[in-house]
């Protein structure tokens, strides 16, 4: 313990050393992030509010689907935990130079491993836990709760967060062990499979859409506030989503016994799962580690000849400078599996997500408002998928150069030449991506409505992808070579919450002119489509200047010596 | 070729490089010579565009090298202390890229990459990423990215870093044979035993000031004449009690 405390402390002091460098741009940055953390925590925290009450009150689904939304919303948080530690702590636990270090001193591999996992629990949660507080500050306010039930849910939540860390470091031993057996395309592949059917299963067995018709079928005869235990399915009342939601509407409804009933079974699962994990690290973390230098070496050594597309020979043109940058970054991007599988994963949401929004109907509901606002929330939810696509993507372009950089930065290159050569191919997929979101969002309405969405959304990707580079320049890390790690980084998370208050701006304008366009589809009266592109005006102004600021941000943080 | 006005980096009170002034002219192997933390990298760093210059310019044949930034650089090549590589590209594919970035027509590059395979000796390992490979060839690697477009200034910053002996005795035998072809060096190095075998003209800086700058026959006068070997002529140039 004395070891863990020591390599603890001077962890701890090179963080803090590294972000205290005093000048006027570190304070005006960490004053920025303040102001947009605080900003960020106080609309989570309004969200949260209002999301309850436009279920409880507009749409009236009652308490008992409020919580079984949430449930399988933490199922979800559960998930991305999990499968994000997985990531995370392969780099961190076997490629790190850290570990590297240590693994040469008299350090036991055991202790090596659980700082690591603390290190990636608290590095990369650090702003996802501060939404939680914030939507769990919501959710307390709204329903008049205490502190001392505010606590308890807290209570709640991080074993919750423990557990789905644990276990994903667990299953990564065994993806490693496994894979020096039978091989590491096949374990990948059967854990990937894995993954898929355990969500594919969970909505299956709990599908939210039988689980409301259900409700509502029984509808004024069943309260719907009263927890309706029989329509839940045993296998989701084991897992610890469920009994997190259950704590929440116990803790509403005061039923203490129920409370502390779910607390002591998800303290108690998370600390199976972390000791299990301990003594699993305990027992298989240095053999792994060893065992990962053999598969990598095996790896290099069987890998196979480069494609004729790649090969550098066979081209007979003169090499351009933007066709040499691009050429590099597809090569890095393809050749590093992080990269390959992130974007492969979230291309099958990509289309998960098309394939459902395709079929929803907005028109026809009898409550315009309620159409305005499905329609907006499907708006909010495309712009996040960019955000997404853009934060794991772009923000790490400028990083990922890393200590290579000097290459490009010594090289007759010019600032306007790298950036397009940088942002041409990946941009362009995005860009891409979003039209096709934004096309399937409104193939339902007439030409004008989808013309006029798929200009709002060049505009808003272009100014989200633009938010992305220039924050990703001025947050650039050119130490960290993982690109998880980069685009989960203070810098990302401060991006993201940029993003995020542009997206509210875009809503609070469109929210007019589409509730209007709504009622007169309810009533029968004409509206003039063409009114629409009122609005386009200041949102191109705004974004015109936060495309300005922040391209110019990426310039001068281009221009820093390096 | 290469001068030096007046340069100066600060980094807030501290001088890293305090107002030099210092002038290589083409065909010359200077030996940029220093104590560890006397300023060679930073003021390496600034010729090469990496690090910007407080105050004072540099001028490369006549051009201000950061108001002409792409006209310049075309002419420079860059060794770095660290020869980081893009880790998942193949040693040809790294050279192929730097290639590139100086817009050299395909043939060319393509017998311009072998040629510095074969002075280089590099191999069979010009095909493996440089993830694989060891201290030494990464430094073979960006020597040969350096030469790639047959630049009129090598900048060179500790060259012999982790090469075993036949390596150094290559790159040696590259940065004469290319001096005697008009190109010019300008080479930091630790290794006074390859400052006294290969370069032409040497400078030694102390504390971001040049303390010293002549031929390198002139440093053999000073040392015959102190009676001393080049290590305790040095110390003594440097030694700041």
């Amino acid at each position: 313990m004395k070891q863990i405390l020591h390599i603890l402390k001077y962890k701890i002091l090179s963080f803090i050393r590294l972000d205290s460098k005093l000048s006027v741009v570190s304070i005006i940055k960490n004053f920025g992030s303040g102001i947009i953390y605080t900003a960020f925590a106080v609309g989570a925290f309004y969200f949260a509010k209002t999301l309850i009450n436009f279920l409880l009150v507009e749409v009236t689904v009652g308490q008992f689907l409020l919580h079984e939304f949430i449930s399988m919303i933490l199922f979800i948080f559960f998930m991305s935990i999990n499968i994000g530690n997985i990531v995370v702590s392969y780099s961190t636990l076997y490629k790190s130079a850290e570990v590297n270090y240590l693994i040469t001193k008299p350090v036991e591999p055991a202790k090596i491993f659980t700082i690591k996992f603390l290190d990636n629990f608290f590095y990369s949660s650090s702003t996802l836990l501060m939404i939680l507080f914030a939507l769990l500050l919501g959710y307390t306010f709204y329903f008049h709760l205490g502190i001392s039930q505010f606590l308890v849910l807290v209570l709640n939540f991080i074993p919750f967060m423990v557990s789905a860390g644990s276990l994903g470091v667990m299953i990564l031993l065994a993806v490693i062990l496994l894979a020096n057996r039978y091989g590491v395309k096949r374990v990948a592949y059967i854990i990937t499979g894995g993954y898929f059917a355990v969500i594919f299963f969970f909505f299956r067995i709990n599908s939210p859409r039988h689980l409301v018709r259900t409700v509502l079928r029984h509808y004024p005869f069943v309260n719907k506030d009263v927890y309706l235990d029989d329509l839940i399915p045993s296998v989701i009342k084991v897992l610890p989503n469920n009994w997190l939601s259950q704590t929440a509407y116990w803790t509403l409804h005061g039923d203490t016994y129920k409370v502390v009933l779910f607390t002591i079974l998800q303290i108690a699962l998370a600390t199976l799962l972390f000791g299990l994990a301990y003594y699993l690290g305990k027992k298989y973390y240095f053999k792994t580690w060893l065992v990962n230098h053999k598969l990598t070496a095996e790896l290099n050594s069987d890998r196979k000849k480069i494609s004729r597309f790649f090969n550098p020979n066979s081209s007979t043109d003169i090499a351009s400078q933007v066709k040499s940058i691009l050429r590099k970054d597809l090569l890095v991007f393809i050749r590093e599996p992080s990269q390959v599988i992130h974007s492969l994963i979230l291309l099958f949401l990509m289309m998960v997500f098309v394939v459902s929004v395709a079929g929803i109907k907005f028109v026809g509901l009898g409550n315009f408002y309620l159409q305005t606002m499905i329609y907006l929330a499907i708006f909010i939810f495309n712009l996040l998928l960019i955000t997404t696509l853009s934060l794991r993507f772009i923000f790490p372009l400028i990083s990922l150069e890393g200590h290579s950089f000097w290459k490009l930065k010594s090289a007759p290159v010019s600032l306007t030449k790298y950036i397009f050569s940088k942002l041409y191919a990946t941009a362009l997929i995005v860009l891409f991506i979003s039209l096709v979101l934004s096309f399937f969002s409104n193939h339902k309405f007439g030409l004008i409505l989808i013309t006029f969405s798929l200009i709002v959304t060049v505009i808003a990707t272009i100014t989200i992808v633009i938010i992305n580079f220039g924050m990703g320049g001025l947050f650039a890390n050119y130490k960290e070579k993982n690109p998880i790690r980069v685009s989960s980084s203070q810098g990302a998370s401060l991006t993201f919450l940029i993003s995020i208050l542009y997206m509210l701006f875009l809503v609070v304008l469109l929210f007019k002119p589409f509730s209007e366009l709504f009622l007169s589809i309810m009533i029968k009266r004409d509206f003039n489509l063409l009114r629409l592109f009122y609005f386009t005006l200041p949102m191109v102004l705004i974004s015109g200047l936060v495309v300005a600021a922040f391209y110019k941000a990426a310039v001068s943080a281009l221009r820093r010596d390096f | 070729m290469l001068q030096l006005n007046e340069l100066e980096k600060k980094y807030g009170s501290f001088e890293a490089v305090d107002k030099i002034n210092l002038t290589v002219t083409r065909g010359e192997l200077f030996g940029f010579l220093g104590p560890n933390g006397a300023g060679k990298t930073t003021t390496i760093k600034m010729i090469t565009g990496l690090l910007s210059p407080t105050y004072g310019n540099i001028l490369l044949n006549g051009i201000d090298v950061w108001k002409k930034p792409i006209e310049s650089k075309m002419k420079i090549g860059y060794i770095p202390d660290q020869p980081f590589l893009y880790d998942k590209l193949t040693g040809r594919e790294f050279l192929f890229f730097s290639g590139g970035l100086y817009e050299l027509p395909h043939n060319k590059l393509k017998s311009n990459v072998d040629e510095m395979i074969e002075q280089l000796k590099i191999g069979s390992w010009i095909d493996k990423r440089t993830e694989e490979y060891s201290q030494g060839m990464r430094q073979r690697i960006a020597i040969a990215s350096a030469f790639i477009h047959q630049p009129d200034l090598i900048v060179v910053d500790e060259p012999m870093i982790g090469l075993d002996p036949q390596s150094a005795f290559l790159v040696k035998k590259l940065f004469v044979d290319s001096v005697k072809k008009g190109t010019t060096v300008f080479m930091s190095t630790h290794s006074l035993n390859v400052v006294e075998e290969i370069c032409t003209d040497v400078g030694i800086i102390n504390r971001g000031k040049i303390i010293f700058r002549d031929k390198i026959t002139e440093l053999h006068k000073l040392k015959q004449k102190h009676d001393s070997s080049i290590e305790e002529l040095f110390i003594e140039l440097t030694d700041d009690e």
